[in-house]
């Protein structure tokens, strides 16, 4: 559907796209949860005084559920995507609930860069803008930190020449 | 003792040396309540009268004297650089500096302690929205609290800071019993009268007692609710004068605010479904670093009109920012297939935008109406859920800091919400160049 994606179409030629680290990052994460289920399998296997069939169902349930969901952070990466234009930034993401973000470059009160410990392993980091608004949600996840770097000191250098008050 | 000195030669000032009596007489109610208790039965856990007599007076002596050493320990001055700046604290030290570019507001309050000595004290609020944003300078003289305040106001809008108090000229004054025929005629009062009567039926059918502990409630919260509100919006009164709006409400508490133009984030017109066939409307502001304070001041503060008929709102609400009539602007409404997204108030969905502000209407039983200033726009966003994305529809919202109004225009075609987005950013842009509010009472630099 042609008109529906013109909502959200990028300003120029495409999208600038994140890094797809972040997907083996975010999935490495959900990878986590394998532990205490690997435990729950375990319990619902060898203990004789559970009935026979809920195993099977409980494996296939929880599968299919985490399949899902590793399937859905290679969908939700891939949705993400930002593009700077001459006066402001925009930011666009998510699947079912779709958003795009405008933040004109006077209006940014903050750059923050953040990597916590499994970014800083895969080498991405987070860029978040911040206005004087709270509604404001501008988060630009897995960058390289190279080009992270190049676009704070790139919005700051742009916020700096069109400061402007509250 | 050498900030004593410092006070004396350099400008720096005190609050009035009443304010540690009038800070423990404030607390003096909850001791008395104890001593009511306690001492009308003769002592309390084997201890005599006499001694939690003693003990209470203990308390009072030990909080007005630590109350004396902070009193001593505060002063307040505008420095070298034009910036507020308070000292205070008796163990932790703390000294505030307040940029008078980014102040947003100044506020007389009068507690009703203070008030009966003729004290007041003087709130000083920057933008932000945790409570370290407000600083609290008590108790003055009222006198000195309004010369402080117009003093902050010139200093603020680049002025010099001897300019003579800003003259005032009342807009508008809140008629008491205009009031409290509008707080009745709510729909909220109505409904739990309703509840009281169901209440009342069902006790009387069952016979039980029990349904009349619930009438106290059901029949009380609204009465209270319409109390609490008469109380503090009674004598609610609009001037204006060269430094802003100027504010002044309450029964017993009375409190004086002044609404800046230049600070005004957005402006938001509230009608309740009975309001509406009178033709009366709430006007609410939004300021920013007006999000903190106690609950009643939450309240009050993004109160611009408790209640007024339309044209006195349309003209206050004008002195403030231009294009807030709904007349003059086109509106777009929203798409008819939004039916099925907001299926209560898809008729009353609209935007609109002018050279000056971006507008939305929306609601049901209630109507809203809000406009932001191009200038005060920070980012603007288009939101997608699933059920507009198969009806092709988008919402697009205007963010602004903080306050009690929002800005969403929902239901719109997928394609016309991206080119209302885009366009609003660029207005944004384009506003803040030519924006000169934050200094609002100096000239206009001459164009070159």
């Amino acid at each position: 559907m042609r008109t529906i994606d013109e909502a959200f179409a990028p300003p120029g030629e495409a999208w600038q796209s994140i890094s797809s680290k972040l997907v083996t990052a975010r999935r490495l994460t959900l990878s986590i949860v394998l532990i205490p289920m690997l435990a729950l399998w375990a319990w619902l296997a060898f203990d004789t005084r559970i009935p026979a069939w809920i195993f099977p169902v409980v494996l296939i349930v929880s599968l299919a559920l985490f399949g899902w969901a590793w399937w859905l952070i290679g969908r939700r990466v891939r949705s993400w995507g930002y593009a700077e234009r001459n006066d402001d930034l925009l930011v666009t993401c998510g699947i079912l609930r779709r958003r795009l973000v405008i933040v004109p470059y006077g209006r940014m009160q903050l750059v923050d860069l953040t990597a916590g410990p499994i970014d800083r392993w895969f080498g991405i980091t987070t860029v978040q803008l911040h206005t004087a608004a709270a509604a404001t949600d501008a988060t630009i996840p897995g960058l390289e930190p190279g080009v992270a770097a190049d676009l704070r000191d790139r919005l700051a250098a742009r916020g700096e020449q069109r400061s402007a008050g509250l | 003792m050498s900030l004593q000195v410092d006070a004396a030669t350099s400008g720096k000032r005190r609050t009035h040396p009443i304010t540690p009596l009038v800070q423990v007489a404030r607390s003096a109610p909850a001791l008395f309540f104890f001593l009511f208790l306690t001492v009308g039965r003769g002592g309390a856990g084997g201890i005599p009268a006499i001694g939690l007599l003693g003990a209470i007076v203990l308390i009072a002596g030990a909080t007005g004297g630590f109350a004396y050493l902070q009193w001593q320990r505060r002063v307040y001055w505008f420095d070298a650089d034009g910036d507020f700046r308070v000292d205070s604290g008796v163990l932790t030290k703390k000294e505030r500096r307040i940029q008078l570019s980014r102040l947003q507001g100044v506020e007389v309050v009068q507690p009703l302690v203070a008030r009966l000595v003729g004290m007041a004290l003087v709130k000083v609020e920057s933008a932000g929205t945790s409570g370290e944003s407000t600083v609290s300078i008590e108790y003055l003289t009222l006198t000195v609290a309004e010369n402080l305040r117009a003093e902050l106001l010139a200093r603020a809008a680049g002025v010099s800071a001897d300019a003579p108090t800003a003259p005032e000229e009342v807009l508008h004054v809140v008629p008491t019993g205009f009031l409290i025929k509008a707080l009745l005629l709510r729909g909220s009062t109505f409904g739990l009268l309703l509840v009281t009567a169901v209440v009342i039926t069902v006790s009387v059918l069952t016979g039980g007692p029990g349904g009349l502990v619930i009438v106290l409630f059901t029949g009380g919260i609204p009465l209270l609710a319409v109390f609490n509100e008469f109380t503090l919006f009674f004598d609610f009164t609009v001037a204006r004068s060269p430094d802003g709006l100027r504010l002044r409400y309450g029964l017993l508490q009375r409190q004086s605010h002044t609404v800046p133009p230049g600070r005004v984030q957005a402006i938001g017109f509230v009608e309740p479904l009975i309001w509406r066939r009178f033709g009366w409307v709430r006007v609410h502001v939004a300021l920013a670093g007006a999000g903190d304070g106690d609950s009643s001041g939450k309240v009050a503060r993004g109160v611009l009109l408790p209640v007024a008929p339309w044209p006195v709102a349309r003209q206050i609400a004008a002195a403030l920012m231009p294009g807030t009539d709904a007349a003059t602007h086109s509106w777009l409404t929203a798409d008819p297939k939004s039916k099925y997204s907001n299926p209560f108030q898809h008729k009353q969905l609209a935007v609109a935008y002018d050279g000056d502000v971006f507008a939305s209407r929306g609601g049901w039983l209630t109507h809203k109406t809000s406009f932001v200033p191009h200038a005060r726009t920070q980012s603007v966003e288009v939101v997608q859920g699933p059920l507009q994305r198969a009806l092709g529809l988008a919402a697009v919202e205007v963010h602004t800091v903080a306050g009690s109004v929002a800005v969403v225009g929902a239901g719109r075609p997928a394609a016309q919400a991206r080119q209302l987005a885009d366009e609003q950013a660029a207005r944004a842009e384009q506003a803040r160049r030519g924006d000169r509010s934050v200094r609002w009472m100096r000239p206009p630099p001459a164009t070159t």
